[in-house]
């Protein structure tokens, strides 16, 4: 079936038809045409880096980057109407840098879409490592996320390697295609052997075998300096050696250290600072401390609790007055367990109990003044058959707060819930921006009619004309 | 006017950052950077509007929704979304969208899309 990804052509066409309309206005400010080229350049350079155009050479192929060198006449051939012809005729490719994989955090990749490469003989690949491999007999190469992959035999004795260094960066690729968070880890840039989710697949690094194209007469010159200067500054840096071998051929007995090359990598890439899994783990785990020294405090709190709950019932015949500094206590104390937890739900710091508005939330701090009114007056009164000294304003006071605190845990935990969601809710890497044509909504049932969107999901690209979806609030 | 809600996309980030550099290194004006994206926008209205042919389908559960100055954000997980070479399934997608019909309200598209700021937030209690 021949599916051919619609974004990266998109792209390329927008890119020209945005520099194009510049052109003119690049000429009224007096600036040079060079100035213009150079946009163009670091434009389509940014664009490659990311991940979000798969395949901006049209190959569709689910691997990492392919660059493929070719001699032009050769497009011509290389044309076919066929599904497996993956390579772009007639066009010059800017190269993949390795920079990328510096600067990638793990989120640069290339992916193709799977389908078949057929590098007909004769080809010489370069990969963006500045290996060379002249390919001798037709092969094909194809690469699939969870289905078998099937590299050729012939790749071995075809390949030759001709060129030479930065062996280091191929490992990289390979590594990630098999960490569990292959897709996110791919920096890949033109490690064939990675797979967005190739975690199982082993065969997969076999793939890798594929070369990475390069175009020819290709202006970028980039990365060989790039990826040599590179590796050693990248976080897949810790690979000891090559452990993709140039004969790429060789199955599971190469696979085996790639893999295990790649678990030591993936922790490394854990360390780094790649996506937000990891940390959020650790943050997590900071709460989780918290929680707990928040709980041994209450503890605490609870076993001093206690004494003060047997003296209160001795103290009563002294004086009310008495008493109620007794409660005052611990009334306090159960302030401090009921703020500690209000802490854990993460409401405020831990200020102290008897400021009761000043940690609080504004609406809180609403409901604290209506309580505070009805409960004022009642506490007075009751204050004023004790005493009308500074004491009793103090415990109504506490009373109040007391009062005020039990009442409106249970009225703001559901709000503390949305307002916690509300910060991380937006943040999300897949983002949808498009136009809407109408949305409905009846009872919890919403429809959406959109339309011209351009969709990010983890990096990767997709647009559409029309997107019609169901959803349930 | 076309709308600037396509800035904040891989392309158009992309150029907006391509653009800064060039300001850095003061081979260009802001100015002219402004008018490169204006081009932008015309370039990528019109090229999803014509060159884009493809559908979609999706289906999640809504966790929320907000309707400020036309603009439409909703926050959706555990989505699938389909077409007819691929599904792709995502545990939260945020989705921004404009009046499809009306093109006039360019500025806010982009701004209140992309701020967050909470002006008319809708809730079922």
């Amino acid at each position: 079936m021949a599916c051919i990804n619609p974004v990266p052509k998109l792209y390329r066409s927008v890119i020209e038809d945005v520099i194009e309309g510049a052109r003119h206005l690049f000429a009224e400010e007096g600036v040079e045409e060079q100035v213009l080229k150079d946009l163009k350049q670091l434009w389509e350079t940014k664009v490659l880096q990311s991940k979000a155009t798969e395949d901006f050479f049209r190959n569709s192929i689910h691997s990492p980057l392919f660059t493929l060198q070719l001699p032009h006449s050769l497009h011509q051939t290389l044309q076919s109407p066929t599904a497996s012809l993956v390579i772009p005729a007639g066009r010059t490719l800017p190269k993949f840098t390795t920079a990328e994989l510096g600067t990638s955090n793990s989120r640069e990749n290339l992916a193709f879409s799977g389908y078949p490469i057929h590098v007909p003989a004769g080809v010489t690949l370069q990969t963006a490592s500045g290996h060379l491999y002249k390919v001798n007999v037709p092969i094909m190469v194809t690469q699939t996320s969870g289905r078998a992959s099937i590299l050729q035999h012939p790749v071995q004795q075809v390949i030759q390697q001709l060129g030479q260094p930065s062996v280091p960066q191929l490992n990289p690729c390979c590594l990630q295609a098999t960490t569990e968070k292959a897709q996110r880890m791919e920096t890949v840039l033109q490690q064939p052997t990675i797979l967005h989710s190739g975690t199982e697949d082993r065969k997969h690094l076999e793939k890798a075998t594929c070369d990475t194209l390069v175009p020819p007469g290709n202006e970028h010159k980039i990365a060989s300096e790039a990826l040599l200067s590179q590796p050693e500054s990248s976080q897949y840096i810790g690979l000891p050696g090559v452990v993709f071998p140039p004969q790429v051929s060789q199955t599971d007995s190469n696979v085996e250290p790639v893999v295990s090359v790649s678990a030591s990598m993936i922790q490394n890439l854990h360390g780094g600072p790649l996506f937000k899994g990891p940390q959020g783990t650790r943050d997590q785990h900071v709460s989780d401390v918290q929680l707990h020294l928040l709980k041994n405090r209450k503890f605490e709190c609870d076993s001093v609790k206690q004494p003060r709950n047997i003296e209160e019932p001795s103290s009563l015949p002294v004086s009310e007055k008495g008493s109620n500094s007794q409660m005052d206590l611990s009334i306090q104390v159960t302030d401090d367990d009921i703020n500690e937890i209000i802490q854990i739900d993460g409401t405020g710091d831990t200020s102290s109990n008897d400021e009761t508005g000043s940690t609080r939330d504004v609406d809180e701090n609403e409901f604290l003044g209506i309580i505070d009114a009805g409960d004022l007056k009642v506490l007075e009164e009751e204050a004023d058959s004790i005493s009308n000294e500074d004491s009793t304003t103090n415990s109504s006071d506490n009373e109040d707060s007391q009062i005020d605190i039990v009442e409106e845990d249970p009225l703001n935990s559901g709000d503390d819930v949305s307002e916690q969601d509300m910060s991380d809710l937006f943040d999300t890497d897949n983002v949808i921006v498009c136009q809407y044509d109408k949305i409905h909504r009846s009872k919890n049932k919403w429809k959406f009619y959109l339309k011209d969107g351009i969709m990010c999901f983890g990096g990767r690209d997709y647009v559409f004309a029309k997107a019609i979806g169901d959803a349930e609030w | 006017m076309a709308y600037q809600l396509y800035r904040n996309t891989t392309l158009g980030n992309s150029l907006q950052e391509s653009l800064d550099e060039l300001i850095q290194s003061q081979q260009i004006t802001p100015q002219l950077a402004l008018q490169v994206l204006l081009q932008f926008d015309k370039a990528i209205n019109s090229a999803l509007a014509q060159r884009v042919r493809n559908r979609v389908n999706f289906r999640g559960s809504l966790n929320t929704y907000r309707f400020c100055d036309n603009v439409w954000t909703f926050v959706l997980n555990d989505v699938e979304f389909r077409e007819v070479t691929e599904l792709i399934k995502v545990d939260k997608v945020k989705i921004v969208a404009c009046d499809g019909k009306s093109k006039y309200s360019s500025n806010y598209c982009e701004s209140k899309a992309t701020s967050n700021l909470v002006f008319c937030w809708c809730l079922f209690v």
